[in-house]
């Protein structure tokens, strides 16, 4: 199968700059620096690559709202603030090859007209930033960052930026907000940051393994790309994998890969002897999707769309028979509930509310009429809110209490 | 300006406005808690979400700029579930201490529940989110994080209003909460403001708390007599008690704001006592109470006689720049055309001079006087007398006889005060004949030849000119205290002892003679000095 993500990632030494260029690292970005920066943006816009972040929106039209000479900089932002549980492929991106990452940000911002970028970095991964800051002071050393990248007339300073370990500050806006200094709240929209982003500039924020494929797609065009994966879901995809598999791992596989083949035998498929009861495909704020539901999904948005799940961020969870629905459950609302930001009355007031009725439930005084209470909470929550997260709650409460719902009434009492 | 249909009624908007701004102007209420028309928009508390055709989701109203063609609904199904599942949400951790609440009776909380909601808890009280209350936040308010709805509109008031930034969000998710570093006081100048822009009972006025019930209270529009800025007031009374000043919003002069100083002032008026009936000094020298009407008479043929003796240049009149323009009118027209005086004087510190100075950025003068531009604009001011020390050399020298003197103590203390007021009482004693208008006793009127009792700030209606020429009209509160009467009442007193002239009855009567009469104030309709008051040239 095709590595365009992972390709290095299983050599030791390719977070130096001198092997990473040996393998043929910054050619891509030699390359985009002869190239006219709307070329480059047609380019990506035919590779058909989507958002890896979570929710898939074209890159090249992403880029194509920026404005052009609005008289004020444009901003790439790199979000690395992976906090999505069951997510932590950007991880093995930088801490294995921060270098693709950077050539892809270096990419991007000469497409956009960027001189000045930041990699905002989840608070959590502490550890990894420190090679990624290496990373950056030997792009720096060598000429690929500074005032003249590789000797073109285009300066670019990409920082480092250390999160304090927020999951709302993924959230595009909210990232931005924390980047200015203030607190982790989601903006409204619009404006969009597009236009009204950091320091109320044009702004594109993109996701690590997005701008992971930048390199690949410049130096094998946009067409190549777009020939891989199914009709719209191009590309490969990274897909961690967590939960009852024999092999849990970060896994690159082409768009509409079959998802129980993917389980079966990319992941080594459920030990124990077990069967498999649940998987959530991309993340904990995607509906869960049941054993039989998996049955011919493939791998790529359309499909899991389809299944009445998404694709997410590819943050794969997988439960096998001896799974408690209505615990896991509780577990992923009281990481909602812990990390919502307070801002918006549904979701601070909301989250909190699920995650004790469920706490309730699995500590056996929970009540008959708490499991419809949590589909009305489900109801009041959604599409309420400024963010995404109380959605991002919605989806996993409705999606367990309704296929489940069965243990859930069995954990109560009254 | 954009067409749009709100509940099947077609509007037309302004360019830019939202879509709450539009719907209040036109009679549709919007339900809301953290929108306020003087704060920067937030978007926060979810209440006002509204259905725009051809948006999959519910808007916030106060976040949605209308747009041509736009079609809204406030009041379908699917917005009033929106509304009462919001208001779900804001009564699950709150703590529903409505009677012990100072809030109670002007909550959203109360009164949207009324409206939208009317469910049943469905969460046991065991299960809420505690948070900590009676938290002290300075000398004006009183924090109770339970209570507390987390709107935003004090922190958005501390950062952009004042720029002090003092209050700010702690916590995450439904443990957030508002307060100050460390507990630190909210001492800036403004800090009032945030109780009275909180929806609910989480700041509540430390001066105000547990007085009274705000449904006893009884409002009067008025003007704070703080300073010459005259903000938009209401005075909330009951049973002849002043209980607090609040803001009424005038997009003109002060927003929706009020100073701490000026909504605190009242209890400048209830500070030492009052004079309860009129003086007249005996042959000994010693003050001795005396009738309105045997007072009112031998006033007249005193200040006479003084004319016909010495001139009327020997007769001063000192007017007060915290007396109404009603007040100030009589005032003068009594002794400029009664007894021919000339000479006029207000200024005892330079009000004229300060009448426009700012304090600071927001609503603050340095002039404590409702209204030094009234004053001016009635030409109480001789240019060879240069105020009211002027007057005093001119006594001493014995070119001034007599003098008539209103004096009313600023409401809001400021360094010079005790000086100004030597100074008037240095005049009372260098004439040989004085009569001292006040409303608060003060030792130096013992040697006043007559002291009469008029009305204090809250007890007066009139108008008030504010430093740009801003008429203003203030509504009478409170019933003048004791033997008191209003200051233009007096002079209509004076004016008709005689007969000769037809008697003023009311405040609105002397406005009305005085827009006869005085060029500034011309073709001025007193309906006119309502919010937000009609501004003249200065």
């Amino acid at each position: 199968m095709i590595k365009i993500l992972l390709e290095n990632t299983d050599k030791v030494d390719q977070v130096r700059l001198e092997k990473y260029k040996q393998r043929g690292g910054y050619r891509a970005l030699r390359k985009v620096l002869t190239m006219d920066p709307p070329a480059i943006i047609e380019e990506v816009k035919a590779s058909g690559l989507r958002g890896r972040g979570g929710a898939g929106f074209p890159t090249g039209m992403k880029w194509g709202f920026v404005p052009r000479n609005t008289g004020k900089p444009t901003y790439l932002l790199c979000n690395a603030d992976e906090s999505e549980p069951g997510t932590f492929k950007d991880r093995i991106l930088m801490e294995r090859d921060p270098h693709l990452m950077i050539e892809g940000m270096a990419i991007a911002c000469y497409a956009l007209n960027c001189h000045l970028s930041y990699i905002y970095l989840r608070g959590e991964y502490e550890f990894i930033a420190h090679t990624v800051q290496r990373a950056l002071d030997e792009a720096y050393e060598a000429g690929v960052l500074g005032p003249s990248v590789l000797g073109h007339d285009f300066a670019l300073d990409i920082h480092l930026h250390l999160g304090q370990g927020a999951y709302i500050c993924g959230e595009e806006t909210a990232l931005i907000e924390s980047l200015e200094g203030y607190r982790g709240y989601p903006r409204i929209k619009p404006p969009f940051p597009a236009t009204h982003g950091f320091l109320a500039s044009p702004t594109v924020v993109n996701n690590v393994e997005t701008l992971c494929a930048l390199p690949w797609i410049i130096t094998n065009g946009g067409a190549a790309y777009a020939s891989i994966g199914t009709e719209k879901s191009k590309g490969t995809k990274l897909f961690s994998v967590s939960g009852h598999v024999a092999k849990p791992g970060v896994y690159e596989v082409e768009m509409g890969y079959p998802l129980l083949e993917f389980i079966n035998k990319e992941a080594g498929g459920i030990p124990n002897g077990h069967k498999l009861k649940a998987v959530i495909p991309g993340g904990s704020s995607v509906p869960v999707l049941t054993a039989q539901e998996c049955e011919g999904v493939g791998l790529d948005y359309e499909s899991l769309l389809k299944a009445g799940s998404m694709l997410g961020s590819g943050g794969m969870i997988v439960f096998d028979d001896t799974t408690k629905m209505p615990e896991v459950l509780s577990v992923i609302a009281d990481f909602y509930a812990h990390e919502s930001c307070g801002q918006c009355t549904p979701c601070r007031e909301g989250t909190g509310w699920a995650a004790k009725i469920l706490r309730n439930m699995v500590s056996g005084t929970g009540k008959w009429s708490d499991v419809d209470l949590l589909l009305k909470i489900a109801d009041m929550m959604e599409g309420k809110t400024i963010c995404p997260l109380a959605d991002a709650d919605v989806m996993p409460i409705r999606s367990f209490v309704t296929k489940y719902r069965r243990e859930f009434e069995a954990l109560c009492s009254s | 300006m954009p067409k749009f249909t709100i509940n099947g009624q077609e509007v037309e908007a302004r360019d830019g406005q939202t879509i709450i701004q539009a719907a209040e102007e036109i009679g549709v209420d919007i339900p809301h808690y953290c929108y306020h028309p003087d704060l920067p928009i937030d978007g926060n508390c979810r209440m006002c979400l509204v259905d725009v055709e051809r948006m999959p989701k519910l808007t916030p109203a106060c976040a949605t700029v209308v747009t041509e063609g736009m079609v809204v609904r406030t009041n379908n199904e699917r917005v009033k579930e929106a509304v009462r599942g919001v208001l779900e949400f804001l009564l699950v951790n709150h703590p529903v201490d409505c009677p012990v609440c100072d809030q109670a009776g002007e909550c959203r909380l109360q009164d949207y529940y009324m409206v939208y909601g009317l469910h049943t808890s469905e969460i046991p009280l065991g299960m809420k989110v505690r948070k900590r209350k009676v938290i002290d936040l300075g000398p004006m308010v009183v924090l109770d994080q339970e209570r507390c709805v987390l709107c935003s509109r004090c922190v958005r008031f501390c950062d952009h209003v004042t720029g002090t930034g003092e209050l700010q969000f702690f916590g995450r998710g439904d443990h957030v909460a508002i307060g100050t570093f460390e507990d630190r006081p909210l001492e800036n100048a403004y800090s009032g403001n945030v109780v009275d822009i909180c929806p609910v009972g989480a700041l509540t006025s430390r001066d105000f708390r547990f007085k009274c019930r705000v449904w006893f209270l009884h409002g009067a529009d008025s003007v704070c007599g703080g300073c010459s800025t005259g903000c938009s007031v209401r005075i909330d009374h009951r049973d002849g008690t002043i209980f607090r000043l609040l803001p009424r919003r005038n997009p003109e002069v002060n927003k929706s704001w009020l100073c701490d100083e000026g909504r605190m002032s009242f209890h400048a008026l209830s500070t030492g006592s009052r004079i309860v009936q009129p003086k007249v000094k005996g042959p000994a020298g010693v003050p001795t109470a005396a009738r309105w009407d045997e007072v009112i008479a031998s006033i007249n043929s005193r200040l006479k006689e003084t004319a016909a003796a010495h001139g009327s240049g020997s007769i001063i009149g000192i007017g007060s720049a915290s007396a109404t323009n009603e007040a100030l009118f009589l005032f003068k027209r009594y002794l400029s055309d009664r007894l021919g005086a000339t000479r006029f004087e207000f200024r005892l510190d330079g009000e004229d001079r300060r009448v426009a100075e700012r304090e600071d950025d927001l609503l603050r003068r340095t002039d404590k006087h409702p209204n030094s531009m009234g004053a001016m604009k009635l030409g109480l001011m001789d240019a060879e007398l240069g105020g009211i020390e002027g007057a005093i050399s001119a006594a001493r020298a014995g070119r001034i006889k007599a003098g008539v003197i209103i004096y009313l103590k600023p409401l809001v203390a400021r360094p010079g005060d005790d000086a100004a007021e030597a100074r008037v009482a240095e005049l009372v004693r260098s004439l040989e004949y004085s009569v001292v208008l006040a409303a608060h006793e003060a030792d130096w009127q013992s040697a006043a030849s007559v002291l009469l009792p008029i009305a204090a700030w809250s007890e007066e209606e009139g108008t008030y000119t504010n430093y740009e020429g801003r008429i203003q009209f203030a509504g009478r509160a409170l019933a003048p205290d004791g033997g008191s009467r209003p200051a233009w009442q007096v002079f209509a007193l004076l004016l008709g002892a005689d007969g000769t002239e037809p008697g003023w009855t009311s405040p609105e009567q002397v406005f009305e003679s005085m827009a006869e009469s005085i060029p500034a104030y011309r073709n001025i309709a007193r309906s006119q000095t309502r919010l937000p008051g009609v501004v003249i040239a200065v």
